[in-house]
């Protein structure tokens, strides 16, 4: 089963969504709706957005194609809400930068409170996996706390979704096909294999460290093949068997309008 | 993450914001792995498992074998408290969205590095006690005049006047607010003496402000 977030016909929704895409609410009602239309707008899919976990150079290609050696631990980083959008919405490109990127993730949600969490007891605590593209701009690197909070804190840079899917759904979440096309053109081509630190082994990590709650989310970082993303272009970021996530890149005075 | 945090929803915390501090690591700074000074503020969060209030204990940290850490160290610095939702504020302007103020102390593993994220040393379960209380802004006429002093079993171990910060509390708001949009009730803790307090087991630590409180908190494991 699949879960999500929605705005529909007014309404804001906890929906699941069936092997046959199926809608049904939380209230049990069944909308007469296809996935794809317009009528749909996708809210990040998690309700109750808790601390948000996301790791750098977790892929060993990613690592060299930014001149780093593979971490011996991981290398984690934290986020909020407030960098949290939904599918098919915006993400912006601050003005006067070089080089932003996406980076196409798994996230595994956390679904149970746990502290000391033993690798093999780790899935438990997953309610399920989502698709996240954890923007970077690396303009704003500094060598301090980094990836500092300028790089990866920004609003709207962490789209996730467009929905859940259930952690019993997916057997082995280390051999799905992770793909990137931007403007119709793929860019990233890769596996879950190839990640570092899998998700046992992360959970198991930062419950040592720290407690773990409900809404918490594990983005496990990007393989081989970023590439500079611009106003007007198109991002899909998919993950097999999970979901694809789009986000439309604008500029930062059309994302923040009046405020600008 | 206690039910009665005053924190909602973020608390950002300042480092390397004392003068004398970034005076201290300068040449430091220059080399590997940092390579040269920071240009902007550096930014940490302390998540929600972290918050913690008034009174409580503080767990003493463990390591990765399960065994009580050797060190712990804490600092101690004024609490901003957003007011109403914070987006793209200049610094003339940003003190007008500041609800109120409140004191954050921060326990941690000692400070060792600032070149990656600290997760392990920053991200311990109740390590950031917040309160007793927010105070009003408009019972603080000089937020940037006040002094934070850390005391230790009744014994002061830091005084830091906030008119040493490297950035001053509205420059930190407008820049904060240019990465990303504050809401009422985030916090943000402008900045922290550069040499944090060494505590122990045990030890009932008082981070304190005049006109806006003492925060009284006890490290466990004793």
């Amino acid at each position: 089963m699949r879960h999500a977030r929605i705005v529909f016909d007014g309404r804001e929704l906890d929906i699941d969504i069936d092997p046959n895409d199926r809608i049904t609410t939380s209230e049990g009602e069944v909308l007469d709706v296809a996935l794809d239309s317009d009528q749909i707008t996708w809210l990040p899919p998690v309700k109750a957005p808790g601390t948000i976990f996301a790791l750098g150079i977790n892929y060993a290609d990613h690592a060299s194609e930014l001149a780093f050696e593979p971490p011996k631990e991981p290398l984690v980083f934290i986020k909020h809400a407030n960098t949290l959008t939904g599918h098919k919405q915006v993400s912006y490109r601050p003005d006067g930068i070089e080089y932003q990127h996406y980076e196409c993730e798994l996230v595994a949600v956390i679904g149970k409170t746990g502290k000391n969490i033993k690798r093999e007891d780790a899935l438990d605590y997953v309610a399920g996996y989502t698709v996240c593209n954890d923007f970077a701009i690396r303009d704003y690197l500094e060598n301090y706390y980094r990836p500092n909070l300028r790089v990866k804190s920004r609003d709207s840079l962490l789209p996730m979704g467009p929905w859940i899917v259930d952690t019993a759904d997916i057997p082995d979440a280390n051999a799905l096909k992770l793909t990137t096309t931007v403007n119709g053109k793929v860019t990233q081509d890769g596996s879950t294999k190839d990640m570092i630190f899998d998700v046992p082994f992360v959970i198991e990590y930062l419950s040592k460290i720290m407690t773990l709650n409900p809404g918490d989310m594990i983005c496990t970082g990007t393989p081989h093949g970023i590439v500079d993303c611009q106003p007007g272009d198109t991002i899909v970021c998919s993950i097999e068997d999970v979901c694809s996530l789009e986000t439309r890149m604008v500029s930062e005075q059309e994302f923040y309008g009046d405020k600008y | 993450m206690t039910a009665n945090t005053l924190v909602n929803s973020k608390l950002v915390c300042v480092a390397l914001n004392d003068k004398a501090q970034l005076a201290a690591l300068d040449g430091t700074f220059n080399e590997a792995p940092y390579k040269k000074p920071p240009t902007q503020p550096v930014l940490y969060y302390k998540p929600r498992n972290t918050w913690s209030v008034d009174g409580a204990e503080v767990e003493w940290a463990k390591d990765f074998d399960g065994n009580d850490v050797a060190a712990m160290a804490v600092g101690a610095s004024l609490g901003v408290v957003i007011g109403k939702e914070t987006c793209r504020v200049s610094a003339d302007e940003a003190l007008d969205y500041v609800g109120g103020y409140t004191i954050v102390s921060d326990f941690s593993l000692p400070e060792e590095s600032y070149y990656r994220p600290d997760i392990k040393g920053k991200c311990l379960d109740t390590s950031a006690p917040v309160g007793p209380e927010i105070v009003t802004a408009d019972k603080v006429a000089n937020p940037n005049a006040l002094t934070v002093t850390v005391s230790v079993n009744g014994e002061q171990k830091s005084v830091f006047e906030l008119a040493n910060m490297e950035r001053s509390i509205a420059e930190l708001i407008s820049i904060i607010s240019r990465i990303m949009t504050l809401q009422a009730g985030e916090i943000i803790a402008v900045g922290f003496a550069g040499d944090r307090v060494a505590v122990a087991k045990g030890d009932k630590v008082e981070a304190s402000i005049e006109g806006v409180g003492t925060l009284n908190n006890t490290l466990g494991g004793a």
